[in-house]
Formats: C-alpha cells, structure tokens, sequence
C-alpha cells in the first residue's frame, strides 16, 4: 500500500543549508560508481537507528535503483551532477529517504508500469524498476522542485 | 560477488553465486555468466548465499537464462533467501526461471 507522509520543505533542499535534526544527508556525484557508497551508508543508519534486516534489504534495493535510474536516465549519463539523499526517521519505526537532484523534470510514479516478463524474449529488466519500489516501499511522494526532482521514499520496519 | 562452478551429474552445470548481486555485482559476474550461457544447455543457479539482488542483477539472470534456451537448453534457480525470491517474484522472473528449494527437485527440472 502506497500512502502519503508528512514531509517538511526545510528537511532537504539542494540549494539551503537546512539539516534536520535526526536527518543524515549523503551527496553523491553522478557516475555509477557512486552507487557502491550507498550500501556502507545503510549499513551505518542501520546500526545506528535498529533497521531491521528486511528493511535494510528493501531501502537498499529502492535507493540503488532510484540513483541507478537518474544517474543513467535523468542526467543521461552525464558525470559529476548532484545528487543528494538525505534519511529522516520521523517515528517510531519509520524510516524515510528523500533523493534531490538537479535532472530534468520527471515523476516516477506516473510511469506506466510494465506488465510482469511472459516470456524471456521480453528482456527489459529496467522496466521492473516502478513495480519493485511499490512492493519493497510503504510510501512514495513525488516532488517537482525548481532545480529538478525530489522523491521521497518511507519504509516501515518489518522483521 | 563471487561465481563458482561444479558439474553434477546428468550433465548438469552448477552455477554458485555468493555475495551482493546489485550493480557491481552484476558487473562481476555477467562475462562468466555469458561464458556459461554460451557452452552449458543444463545450468543450476545456485542463489543461497545471494543476500542481495538488485534490479540490474536481474539481467545478469535474465539474459542467460534466455541464451540457454536459444540453444535448447534450460536454467533453473535453487535456494533464494526470502527475500531474493521476493524480487524475483515481483519482477516475474520465477515464471520464466523456475525456483527450487530442494537440490532434487531442481535437477529434476533439468533433466
């Protein structure tokens, strides 16, 4: 079930110099090699806010395909443009991701989500990418912003 | 990610993959992936001690399971922790590479 969470406009924003209090904000530069810091990240909030293992599974899954799609899509490759991932852990239980970056405008969640693989001749793996953050996330917002794009992702713990 | 493999009886290639399958892993594994696409018709892909799959790690199961059966041949998954199997589930790629959590019933399905 994908549902709405409160979001603050202060607790991220590419341009201000708003840190949330319980935020942690991790800034990266285009380049898929880039993606190889998220996991250690994780691991780090994990130990630090008690992330369950299956939690941490799923926000490592949704985060390495966001990033893995705007860095290949969004900024179509292009290197050294900024993303910036900030986590929030609003309550109890809840854990929140918000990824900014300066990429053309594009809503995710309006993508029209391909119908599951029938046959391996229909070998577009990328497509899964919609279907996977709606079974793994618990909620999903979309922001346009006037520089790029903001997603924010929650994830409930599940043991 | 680490790739292993081990022939089995009636002709039946086993695949080992241990570790992260996500975008790195998938570029660990994919050349020994296609090697193996390439010259084995019966390939058991071993999954137990994958802890991670990631959607590009899809593909490095996708495209040579689809090879293998180009060449008449047939792939099947065995042991995915829960929650890899949920990936593969969500993505539909159980109903193209079918899971197994028993060895026998595995090599079965290649025979």
């Amino acid at each position: 079930m994908i549902v709405r969470v409160p979001y603050h406009e202060s607790a991220c924003s590419m341009t201000a110099n708003a840190t949330d209090a319980t935020g942690e904000r991790l800034i990266l530069q285009s380049g898929i090699p880039q993606l190889s810091r998220i996991p250690p990240w994780i691991e780090h909030l994990a130990a630090k806010h008690s992330i369950p293992d299956n939690t941490q599974f799923a926000i490592d899954l949704c985060l390495e395909e966001v990033l893995s799609n705007v860095m290949r899509y969004g900024y179509s490759g292009e290197l050294d443009r900024p993303i910036v991932v900030l986590f929030t852990n609003p309550r109890d239980n809840f854990f929140v991701f918000v990824i900014e970056d300066e990429a053309p405008p594009f809503n995710p969640l309006e993508a029209r989500e391909l119908p599951v693989l029938r046959s391996l001749d229909e070998l577009r793996v990328g497509g899964n990418g919609i279907r996977l953050l709606r079974e793994f996330a618990q909620s999903l917002e979309y922001q346009a912003t006037p520089t790029g794009n903001r997603l924010i992702i929650g994830f409930a713990a599940a043991d | 990610m680490a790739i292993s493999t081990e022939e089995l009886a009636g002709g039946i290639t086993k695949v080992v993959l241990e570790g992260r399958l996500d975008i790195e892993g998938a570029a660990a594994v994919d050349l020994r992936m296609n090697v193996i696409a390439g010259s084995k018709k019966a390939v058991l892909l071993d999954l137990r001690n994958v802890s991670f799959l990631g959607s590009m790690g899809l593909r490095s199961l996708v495209a040579p399971a689809r090879a293998i059966r180009g060449r008449g041949g047939k792939m099947v998954i065995f042991g995915p922790n829960e929650l890899v199997e949920k990936v593969l589930k969500t993505s539909g790629i159980d109903a193209l590479i079918p899971i197994h959590h028993e060895l026998d019933s595995a090599m079965a399905a290649l025979q």
